[in-house]
């Protein structure tokens, strides 16, 4: 740091000490002093299209890797542009961290017709945030960066934003050297651990459930299982982080009758890092009869819905690791019952499940253990939810809680950012690829190679069924869809229509290698799928 | 048996809603349930935000309030920005949403779509928001909602319905019929007394009109004319005076001359202007105004904002425009040279126009030759700052833009879809640029659905060529502005709609009168260097 320093240096810098590498967002006339910050800093830049992308890439990026994701924002409109992805990452526990402009602390509050302003922009985003505070001067960025830190490391991780008032932003400020400050995640407390252990050892069919909160502990969770002779079952959020490969694995199935069976009659279920939420098991309550275990970093998600027989107030891994000695190893009594149950929850699917079945097979044969597959609300990702195998966690990017639109394409973008070794590939129903289809633009710029599959059904298949299920008449269902593969072609964008699944599999390999994005277009009634 | 959303439907009816914007939602579908008999027009736009501009592009141009049906959380975060606008703007927008069931409100379950608080979220765009938890709570609640559109200053409303409230049964008795609205305020006749006493002795007042004067145009300008004054229109006053009329002394009233001609004013009358920043580019500094100040407005704590005035009046400003012409009817005036001074002013603050309003007036005058009665629709962009300054509209609500309050990206095409839908038969003109048409560009589809031929006119500088020139400004290494621009000509035939180039100003009344007879958007490109 050293001379003309101001606050946009202070915050730029400040998140170099956090190892933040790249910032999503667009300048505009308030932000100018913080993109001042960001030249100046060199700090990566992804320019997006529409603020609405800049969240969700955001998003993607930290789902893929762990690490918070950034984005950059202007006063207004461009927040409120971002608010549907904040939202998105508030239900799903995701750490990103926003940090935008606000008018001149002099104007807050004063309703004078100031250019982006609204009656009062940290309340209005305030609801989906961990926390939102506004920085009048530099000197807070430190405790506030902290403090962001905290919630994504050491806590629920959950959106942050910091607004920053244009004169903060242009104020002279040197930060001299920040230091990095560090938190440590609740542990258990010895005695609870101990009682968690007795039931353990007295459970004869434990069930796991393994949800969002256990994505980093995918070693420790598996030597738990094995050791604990339990079964196995993820949430959508927890996807992969238990190998769908294993022999004690039931898959992400909590939506399934035959699994929710299991459920229902297992001795003692065991969830971790999960609300088991509506989302989760799409009913409004799962049954259980045995006991339950719920390990959690939220102090009122341990209580939730679900009185626990023990509720530990902890970190999933470092919890699971401080039970291993103090459990006995025992062998799974109900692996025959998981082989069958897997066999029911892959067959039964319908007409139109078995079409989603067969391109997501052609899917999986394309993409590596470790690539990354990011979806949106569409229904060939509902099947895929439950039916799709994963093997490693974060690998599979789905807009769960919230349930928004436009989501598979930039979080899929964030994840290519974050990850460029590995493969990363976007499934988006017709509909929702419209939503943030112009940032298109941002993956062709950065050279991404990203095969972006668009099933099509010319419908809003999901809702069109509900109405006709409601007996309520058609409306707004069926939407007159442009030609895919021409707007693609626009956006400088490869794009095909591949004629064979074999040829969908070919694909997508070849997108992988490819020098940019490829749309690539699966029509529901495409001949290779009847 | 009725439903409770069959009789939101019905209500709408009674109020002389004709059309409502909207994607349906699992949500929302018992919303819909009575929309498909009903003679209310469903448009269903590609993304809420969409949603939002078009029902604001709707109102502005009829004065009646645009109509949405938004999902709970994604749908109601997407038309955050566009309620935004509207609020900053005034404008009279109604957003029904739903939200969570009843038992659920706020329990934080991670049930679909839910967020801790929608209402806490949209307080901060909307003049009041409301959730309604009995059917019998509709009737008052949609009178409140209309008695803010019709008789006050008018801004979004919205009501959210928990989703087991939308299918409940509404009672036989309850009336769908609209209830007599408020008549607006009539103002105190000792403040017009002092008002008109104070301008009919001026030696040289001037008139200030903002966006509350519109259905004042009348009694604005025979005002104007009796008083012989000079009249400034911010940029939503535009049309007010007729174009070519000797009192229009200009626009932007940060331009020295427009300035000196207020300040010096020994009475200035200011109606329906919050005299906010975006009026005064690039010099914001209040106006330090040597005479009397009479200002009227709907909204009395906005006369406690910005500047203060010697005689704040609350009233409708055609209420309080009426009576002061009433009350001046037998002044007679001693010469005021009210032309002379505005022809003076006006050509003086012509030569304080940045250089890009040459060539953007130019296009407009080719533009409004060749379609009289043009409504001119406008994005944030350069042609819009530029016209802002110089363009003079044919009639009142015939030109409006996001670069005013608020100042968000993306309005200007589904704003414009919106103002055709509601004058079919005027031509509607879009001003974009080709940073802001990407952030919304999914609603060409939306237009080409419901047969809605809105003409593009996009100004291609291949980035966020304002942007980049605050940098460059500021001495700030411009990034993040020098964006991959796809080809916006093969996008638009994708979408199914018609696509040119114009090289120069002479091709362009041909193509503005092809466009004129299609079904379908066309785009008109024109790059700068043209």
């Amino acid at each position: 740091m050293g001379a003309n320093q101001i606050g946009g240096h202070a915050a730029i810098s400040i998140l170099e000490t956090y190892g933040v590498d790249t910032v999503f967002g667009i300048p505009g006339v308030h932000t100018l002093d913080l993109y001042r910050g960001i030249a100046d800093r060199k700090m990566r830049h992804i320019g997006v299209r529409h603020e609405q992308g800049a969240g969700f890439m955001a998003d993607g990026y930290a789902r893929a890797s762990g690490k918070p994701g950034v984005c950059c924002l202007i006063t207004g409109p461009g927040l409120l542009n971002a608010a549907t992805p904040i939202g998105q990452a508030y239900s799903d526990s995701v750490p990103v961290l926003v940090l935008c402009s606000v008018n001149a602390s002099k104007d807050l509050g004063k309703g004078r017709g100031r250019l982006h302003e609204i009656s009062d922009q940290r309340a209005a985003i305030a609801p989906m945030t961990a926390f939102a505070r506004t920085i009048y001067e530099a000197g807070e960025l430190p405790q506030a960066v902290a403090d962001a830190y905290k919630v994504f490391e050491t806590g629920r991780p959950r959106p942050v934003v910091l607004e920053m008032p244009l004169d903060m932003l242009s104020a002279p400020a040197d930060l001299g050297r920040p230091q990095r400050l560090k938190a440590e995640a609740p542990k258990a407390k010895p005695e609870d651990l101990a009682a968690a252990a007795k039931l353990i050892d007295a459970a004869r069919t434990p069930l796991v459930i393994a949800g969002g909160g256990t994505v980093d502990c995918a070693p420790a969770l598996r030597a738990f299982v094995e050791k604990s002779g339990a079964l196995c079952v993820t949430t959508t959020a927890g996807k992969g982080v238990f190998p769908d490969s294993h022999p004690a694995s039931l898959g992400a199935s909590l939506s399934l009758p035959a699994t929710q069976d299991y459920l229902a009659k297992a001795d003692l279920v065991i969830a971790i890092g999960t609300e088991m939420s509506e989302t989760d098991s799409w009913n409004d309550f799962v049954t259980f009869n045995g006991k339950l275990i719920r390990i959690d970093l939220d102090a009122y998600t341990l209580t939730r819905d679900y009185e626990p027989t023990v509720g530990l107030l902890a970190e999933a891994g470092a919890t699971l690791q401080a039970l291993m000695p103090m459990i006995a190893a025992k062998a799974p009594v109900d692996l025959d019952k998981a082989a069958a149950i897997r066999t029911r929850n892959r067959s039964g699917l319908t007409p139109l499940q078995q079409k989603h079945a067969k391109v997501l097979d052609a899917i999986r044969a394309a993409v590596p253990a470790d690539g990354v597959i990011s979806t949106d609300m569409t229904q060939i990702a509902y099947t895929a939810n439950t039916y799709f195998t994963c093997e490693e966690p974060r690998t599979w990017l789905h807009p769960v809680g919230f349930g928004t639109l436009g989501y598979a394409m930039p979080a899929a973008i964030g994840a290519k950012i974050a990850c460029p070794d590995r493969d990363v590939v976007a499934i988006a129903g017709d509909a929702g690829f419209l939503f943030t289809v112009q940032d298109l633009g941002t993956a062709v710029e950065q050279n991404l190679a990203l095969p972006i599959i668009v099933w099509n059904n010319d419908l809003l298949a999901q809702i069109q069924m509900d109405m006709v299920r409601l007996d309520i008449g058609e409306i707004g269902v069926r939407p007159r869809n442009p030609n895919y593969l021409a707007l693609a072609e626009a956006f400088g964008c490869r794009a095909v229509r591949p004629d064979s699944l074999s040829g969908l599999t070919q694909v997508i390999k070849e997108a992988f290698r490819a020098d940019g994005p490829t749309l690539i277009e699966v029509h529901e009634n495409a001949a290779y799928l009847a | 048996m009725t439903t409770c959303g069959e009789f939101i439907v019905r209500l709408l009816e009674s109020y002389g809603v004709d059309t409502i914007f909207g994607i349906p939602g699992v949500h929302t579908v018992e919303l819909y349930r009575g929309l498909a008999d009903s003679p209310i027009r469903h448009v269903t736009p590609r993304h809420e935000q969409g949603a939002g501009f078009m029902a604001d592009g709707y109102a502005r141009v009829t004065g009646k309030p645009g109509a949405c049906f938004i999902i709970t959380g994604p749908g109601m975060t997407n038309i955050l920005t566009a309620m935004g606008q509207a609020y900053a703007d005034s404008i009279p927008m109604l957003v029904i949403s739903s939200v969570n069931q009843t038992d659920q409100l706020a329990m934080g379950d991670g049930r679909l779509h839910e967020l801790p608080s929608q209402r806490n979220m949209t307080a901060g765009v909307a003049a009041f928001s409301h959730t309604v938890l009995t059917p019998a709570q509709l009737p008052q609640v949609m009178a409140r909602a209309f008695a803010v559109f019709n008789s006050a200053r008018p801004r979004p409303v919205h009501i959210e319905i928990p989703i087991d409230v939308i299918s409940m049964p509404i009672d036989a008795a309850l009336s769908a019929k609209a209830w007599p609205l408020p008549s607006r305020p009539a103002p105190a006749a000792v403040a017009i007394k002092q008002a008109a006493d104070w301008l009919a002795a001026a030696k040289s007042p001037a008139i200030v009109l903002g966006g509350g004067a519109v259905e004042g145009a009348a009694e604005a300008l025979a005002l104007a004319e009796h008083l012989d004054a000079p009249v400034v229109h911010t940029v939503n006053a535009k049309g007010i005076l007729p174009p070519g009329h000797k009192l229009r002394a200009g626009e932007n009233m940060a331009l020295p001359p427009i300035r000196k001609l207020l300040e010096s004013a020994d009475v200035v009358l200011a109606v329906g202007t919050e005299f906010g920043e975006t009026e005064m580019y690039p010099d914001a500094r209040p106006l330090q105004l040597q005479g009397k100040l009479i200002r009227i407005d709907l909204d009395p704590e906005q006369l406690m904002r910005g500047l203060p005035a010697d005689c704040p009046i609350t009233a409708d400003a055609k209420l309080a425009l009426s009576d002061l012409n009433r009350q001046l009817a037998s002044h007679k005036h001693t010469d005021r040279n009210g032309a002379a001074r505005a022809a003076e002013t006006f050509k003086a603050a012509a030569t304080h126009w940045w250089p890009a309003v040459g060539v953007h007036q130019r296009i407009a005058d080719v533009i409004l030759k060749t379609l009289p009665d043009v409504i001119m629709v406008g994005d944030s962009t350069e042609p819009v700052y530029a016209l802002n300054q110089s363009y003079q509209a044919p009639t009142p609500r015939a030109y409006f833009n996001s670069s005013t309050g608020y100042g968000t990206l993306g309005y200007g095409l589904p704003a414009g879809i919106g103002a055709k839908l509601a004058a079919p038969k005027r031509p509607v003109v879009v001003l974009a640029g080709d940073g802001g048409l990407q952030f919304t560009i999914g609603e060409l589809a939306a237009a080409v659905e419901a047969e809605v031929p809105v003409i593009v006119f996009l100004w291609n500088n291949h980035g966020y060529g304002e942007i980049k020139t605050y940098m460059q400004n500021r001495q700030i290494k411009p990034i993040g502005v020098d964006i991959f621009t796809p080809d916006f000509q093969v996008i638009a035939k994708g979408f199914g709609c018609a696509a040119v180039h114009v090289e120069n100003l002479d091709q362009l009344p041909q193509q503005l009168t092809e466009a004129t007879k299609r079904k379908v958007p066309t785009i008109i490109e024109m790059r700068p260097q043209a």
